[in-house]
């Protein structure tokens, strides 16, 4: 499954490792690019559509998916591209 | 509060509490730290461990309930963030739990703050085809946060009953009871059979309401102070300091004192010994109980009056962090550190762990996910991490010399650990999987959870640690007898002396060692105490005797974790690393002719 057809891809969608803290925006895709990553962020709900919010980008980046807490690496950050035209704070 | 809607009265599920063959088995099933341990307790009457952080279910739990009239079996689970694709080891439990026998019944139990994760589980157990029933609990923390649920909108659309519970003070856990009665299975379309992530999402979006958020709470401002690098390292410092006077100081040595010095130094040896020379006439047995190494004098007082303490203290200082949330939060920190050692930073976990006590960190590098990770960890666990006990020894013979020794040992430690670890991050086949944690709610814990939860693990450091305890004092009191020990003794003497320019008898201090580290420790304390030590020689043997082999009990849980061919390539891995670390120390600190 090469991308999530169920979401159309955004022009603007950023890799979530570049943004701000502050920044929120919503999933627009996961990219496949690790065999299991994808799967494993789905199970926390980091799927497409779901809205995060960046709380912190140092040492690694830790976001707010539903009300969940989460901390990732880098490598990870840069696999979930977020959409953050829709909503903007 | 607690509300339980119930669609429809259904007399056809009310056969669910029928006469049958054996009790109804009710499985409680959900994401991970959302309280199933909370609810099986309540339900049960039985602890199962309770903790803030996700994964502190790994194996299954049952226990009998009475509903209505009548018995059921109770079945803990480990958390499930997916039933499809590839699954970690703990979810596959779980997945074949599920799909077996051993489930008639779902109890699904959703944090309601993530209520869309929770339903997205759900769509996954439909296919399953059992009767369900969803809690949703933390309902308090969730209106807390501006999270509202039509519950009975919900329950309606699923067609089955869902409750409201606050699982920790027990509320909504009666009706949870009386809704077991009316469980059946959920009526979704087939689109939420096909994609559930999608379906979720949907149904959370229908049935949740998100309000504005009140204002930062004290949890949430305690949550920023510790993952926000200006003020979580020098929190870091302050905890491990704190740590450190409650384990190290008030259990290892107050209450060590009181037990080892008092209780058994004064009553218990001397009447053990005293009893057996009365009533045992043979020589060899009256050894075995009360000599050197016998099995009371030594194996039963090092468990008891010396250990016990440390790890009690521990396990209350541990759980408390636990509960708090607090714990993962390390993770961030360390998570470049151990990157490249070819872990990721949930391996700070059992290093964290390891400072209570090495055997019980092995076994929770179980969390880790690839066998790399796993091995990887366990070897650092052996080589470097000090036990609590080893910990307040070094403390006690180096903080006497000076700081700068204590600075030292760590220092090279530390160094040899990330070196090893580095070098098999690069060497070892395998993968390291990506750092992605959920990190807990910062809770203040509670006072009674603490209490169950130190109480269940003396009681599994009795059943476990103990006997491990004796089997290897019988081993030391075999050796003696057969004059193994003072063989091995002679044998060790050109490394003790030549290479790391020590006094010979060091060398037996070593093989004690291997039996506790810090009963090898106590021993090279009470030859500094002598004045036969120098500060040179203290830092050596303390550096090699931390690096050194694990002690008995934690080799024979990497025996029983990963097998004795790959425990014995650590030992045989571990010895001449810590001894060459020791020598080239030695003779580094004699080049720069420092004398500490």
């Amino acid at each position: 499954m090469p991308s999530n057809s169920s979401v159309s891809r955004s022009e603007s969608a950023r890799r979530l490792s570049v943004l701000d803290a502050g920044t929120v925006g919503r999933v627009a895709r996961v990219l496949r690019d690790e065999p299991g990553r994808a799967e494993r962020l789905a199970a926390l709900g980091v799927t497409p559509g779901a809205y995060i919010r960046v709380l912190q980008t140092f040492p690694g980046v830790i976001f707010e998916c539903d009300l969940t807490h989460i901390a990732v690496e880098p490598a990870v950050a840069a696999a979930i591209l977020v959409d953050t035209t829709e909503v903007r704070r | 509060m607690a509300c339980c809607t119930v669609p429809t009265p259904d007399p056809v599920m009310s056969d669910v509490l029928t006469v049958r063959a054996r009790p109804l088995r009710v499985a409680l099933v959900g994401n991970p730290n959302v309280g199933k341990s909370v609810i099986f307790g309540h339900l049960t009457g039985r602890y199962a461990t309770v903790s803030n952080f996700p994964g502190t279910t790994v194996g299954i739990t049952r226990g009998r309930a009475l509903v209505g009239a009548e018995v059921c079996d109770i079945v803990d689970t480990p958390g499930v963030n997916t039933l499809q694709g590839t699954v970690s080891e703990d979810e596959a439990i779980t997945r074949r739990l599920l799909q077996g026998e051993q489930a008639d019944l779902i109890v699904q139990v959703v944090d309601t703050r993530n209520l869309r994760r929770g339903l997205m589980l759900t769509a996954q157990l439909v296919p399953i085809g059992k009767p369900m029933v969803l809690a949703l609990n933390m309902i308090d923390e969730a209106r807390a946060h501006g999270v509202d649920v039509d519950s009975g909108g919900l329950a309606a659309r699923l067609g089955i009953p869902v409750v409201e519970t606050v699982a920790v003070e027990g509320r909504g856990l009666e009706a949870l009871r009386g809704a077991l009665a009316a469980a059946r299975v959920p009526q979704v379309p087939i689109e939420a059979v096909r994609d559930p992530l999608r379906w979720g999402h949907e149904m959370a979006t229908r049935f949740r309401r998100i309000h504005a958020r009140p204002s930062a709470r004290f949890e949430e401002w305690v949550g920023r102070a510790v993952r926000e690098p200006v003020t979580a390292i020098p929190l870091l410092a302050v905890v491990l300091y704190a740590v450190y006077v409650f384990v190290g100081v008030f259990g290892a040595q107050t209450l060590v004192a009181l037990l080892e010095g008092g209780l058994f130094g004064r009553y218990i040896n001397p009447a053990a010994i005293a009893l057996s020379e009365r009533f045992l006439p043979w020589l060899w047995l009256r050894d075995l109980l009360v000599g050197q190494y016998g099995l009371i004098t030594m194996g039963l007082t090092y468990a008891i009056a010396i250990v016990l303490p440390v790890v009690t203290t521990f396990f209350l200082a541990f759980g408390f962090l636990e509960d708090s949330g607090y714990l993962p939060r390390l993770a961030i920190f360390s998570d470049r550190t151990f990157r490249a050692m070819g872990l990721n930073g949930r391996a700070v976990l059992p290093m964290v762990l390891g400072l209570g006590c090495d055997t019980m960190a092995t076994m929770t590098t179980r969390i880790l996910t690839t066998p790399k990770e796993r091995l990887i960890a366990i070897v650092l666990l052996a080589l470097g991490i000090p036990c609590s006990a080893q910990l307040a020894t070094i403390m006690g013979i180096l903080g006497g010399i000076s700081f700068w020794a204590v600075l030292t040992l760590f220092g090279v430690v530390l160094l040899q650990m990330f070196l090893v670890g580095y070098i098999a991050g690069r060497i070892l086949p395998g993968d390291r999987s990506d750092f992605i944690l959920e990190l807990p709610p910062i809770r203040m814990p509670r006072l009674r959870n603490l209490l169950i939860k130190t109480r269940m693990r003396i009681w599994w450091y009795l059943g476990e640690a103990v006997p491990l305890f004796l089997v290897g004092t019988l081993l030391l009191y075999g050796l003696d007898r057969t004059g193994g020990l003072a063989w091995i003794i002679v044998a060790l003497r050109p490394v003790v002396t030549g290479m790391l320019g020590l006094p010979a008898d060091v060398a037996q201090v070593f093989v004690m060692g291997f039996l506790r580290r810090d009963y090898g420790a106590a021993g090279l304390f009470q030859l500094a105490q002598h004045g036969r030590l120098t500060g040179v020689q203290a830092v050596v043997a303390l550096t090699v005797m931390t690096l050194f082999v694990p002690c008995i009990a934690n080799f024979l849980m990497i025996v029983k974790e990963r097998g004795l061919r790959v425990a014995t390539a650590i030992l045989a891995f571990i010895t001449p690393v810590a001894v060459l670390t020791g020598a080239a120390l030695n003779h580094a600190l004699q080049f720069l002719r420092v004398t500490f």
